[in-house]
């Protein structure tokens, strides 16, 4: 494997503010002017400096509350980091949270060329590969339906099969291992391996240690924010274990 | 090989036929849901047409000549700055799901709304220019000013875009404040008002409305067939450029905590 960063992260820290007030409006603030506003910190993550090489399988472990969605979103780039923390992406990435990115006042064909669109494809390329994309989401008989009446299982299968054709460098999957019937996430793990986990930079979050264990090259396990350990699996899945 | 540069070629590649393909589909939900299709997007400046004519015309009747062609003109710039503008408010909210797990840029989701609104501009002027003909006014060389004009609305409507939605993730009742800013603007502007009335009663209009301006040029140019005034169209460039950057710095500090924020 060579040994190309992908991905750093160094100094990354991020403190989310809640306040007890709502100060969400230009009225409260007017009204709350002369008021203390007592503002709680959280500190989601805590100092965390680490490296992924390209082509690796990352898998990212924790209780919940430990930080893994923050840490993804970091590192994806929807969140940004407190001042002095930096992230640094070798080539785009993606994001993928299955059934989001769709406008559910639009077709399945159009959502399939909105998203394919965001996810990088050229439209010549969506036009090539739309057949294959509704084949493998088995949603055929469905491509002019909005996708506001889609089930919630229907949408996820959709979102799937538009994700394997992405054109990203490195993609974060966040549990999107539960997709659709057990027939179909077959299919869709098999699909996955090919497409993203043999040759790109993946980073999967996931609460099923099997799903960690059978993929992932190395792991990182948070715990209350901080970068408890980053290395081999197995014993990132023995320390996770031991965590009370 | 930098990570801003890599990522910036990637999606380069496709942007504009992204935007295209996001401002057609737009437009698409907007007209073609409903029965009516199209027609809608006439009709709603046809009623306010209608109300303006009967109010201004037939009981205040004021001399103006031309006066529902005067007020059309009017009201379809009107109508593409109170789409592009307060239309707009929410905008990050409503696409969030286009930027927040991919790297797609907020500004292309914005260009995308502000085509679509143009496409429904460019039929409205249309309609003007049918009307024109048929009211056996000559449309002339001067219409070669009109590019001009418009792209300076449409960079004017992109600043406050730019600005109103990203004060929306702020102060979320910016919903409510806004309309009432509008209304001054409409009123201030002359949309069924006389150019000369406002321009003689209120020193500074055109600093103060851009609207004034954008409006009173686009009838010169159409309408009357004779050059802008120079000095409007600059201060309205000047409007618009200090719009778009105050728009792009607000997008790049509040904005970029937008998925945050929302």
């Amino acid at each position: 494997m060579n040994k190309e960063i992908s991905l750093q992260l160094s100094n990354v820290n991020k403190t989310f503010r809640t306040s007890s007030k709502s100060f969400s409006t230009l009225r409260d603030r007017l009204i709350n002017f002369y008021k203390k506003n007592d503002v709680k910190t959280i500190k989601a993550l805590k100092d965390i400096n680490l490296e992924i090489y390209s082509g690796e399988t990352i898998g990212v472990i924790g209780r919940n509350g430990s930080g893994k969605s923050t840490l993804t979103k970091i590192m994806s780039g929807t969140f940004i980091p407190d001042r002095g923390g930096q992230v640094t992406k070798n080539g785009t990435s993606l994001l993928l949270n299955l059934g989001v990115g769709f406008s559910h006042e639009l077709s399945a064909r159009e959502n399939i060329y909105v998203n394919g669109s965001t996810l990088g494809l050229r439209i010549s390329e969506i036009d090539e590969l739309f057949d294959e994309i509704l084949e493998f989401s088995e949603l055929e008989d469905f491509k002019d339906t909005k996708i506001k009446y889609f089930s919630s299982g229907m949408i996820q299968r959709l979102s799937f099969s538009i994700a394997i054709f992405a054109k990203a460098d490195i993609i974060f999957l966040d549990e999107v291992f539960a997709v659709g019937d057990d027939k179909f996430r077959k299919k869709a793990t098999e699909a996955l391996k090919q497409n993203w986990l043999r040759n790109r930079t993946s980073i999967i979050v996931s609460h099923s240690i099997g799903t960690i264990k059978e993929h992932c090259d190395r792991t990182v396990l948070l715990h209350k924010g901080e970068l408890k350990f980053f290395g081999d699996t197995e014993k990132a899945i023995a320390l996770y274990q031991e965590l009370e | 090989m930098g990570s801003n540069a890599a990522s910036a070629q990637l999606t380069r590649k496709n942007r504009w036929e992204r935007i295209w393909l996001l401002a057609k589909i737009e437009f698409k939900l907007r007209y073609y849901e409903n029965r009516l299709g199209l027609l809608w997007a006439l009709l709603k400046p046809l009623i306010q047409l209608v109300i303006y004519f009967i109010a201004f015309k037939i009981v205040m009747r004021n001399n103006i000549e031309n006066f529902a062609i005067y007020l059309f003109a009017g009201i379809i710039i009107w109508q593409f700055f109170s789409e592009t503008t307060g239309g707009l408010i929410n905008i990050l909210k409503t696409k969030k799901y286009l930027y927040e797990y991919s790297n797609m840029s907020k500004i292309e989701i914005y260009l995308a709304s502000l085509i679509s609104a143009t496409l429904g501009f460019g039929f409205n002027f249309l309609i003007l220019i049918i009307f024109l003909i048929a009211g056996g006014i000559d449309i002339g060389w001067n219409l070669f000013y009109f590019p001009f004009i418009f792209i300076s609305l449409f960079i004017f409507c992109f600043g406050i875009a730019l600005i109103l939605s990203n004060l929306y993730l702020m102060v979320k009742d910016i919903n409510q404040f806004w309309p009432l800013i509008s209304q001054f603007l409409m009123w201030l502007s002359p949309i069924f008002l006389g150019f000369e009335a406002l321009k003689n009663n209120i020193p500074f209009i055109s600093f103060l409305n851009p609207l004034f301006g954008y409006i009173s040029s686009f009838r010169d140019v159409v309408m009357y067939n004779t050059s802008p005034d120079f000095t409007i169209v600059l201060i309205n460039f000047i409007h618009a450029i200090i719009a778009l950057c105050f728009g792009l710095f607000l997008l790049r500090t509040i904005g970029k905590r937008a998925s945050e924020l929302l």
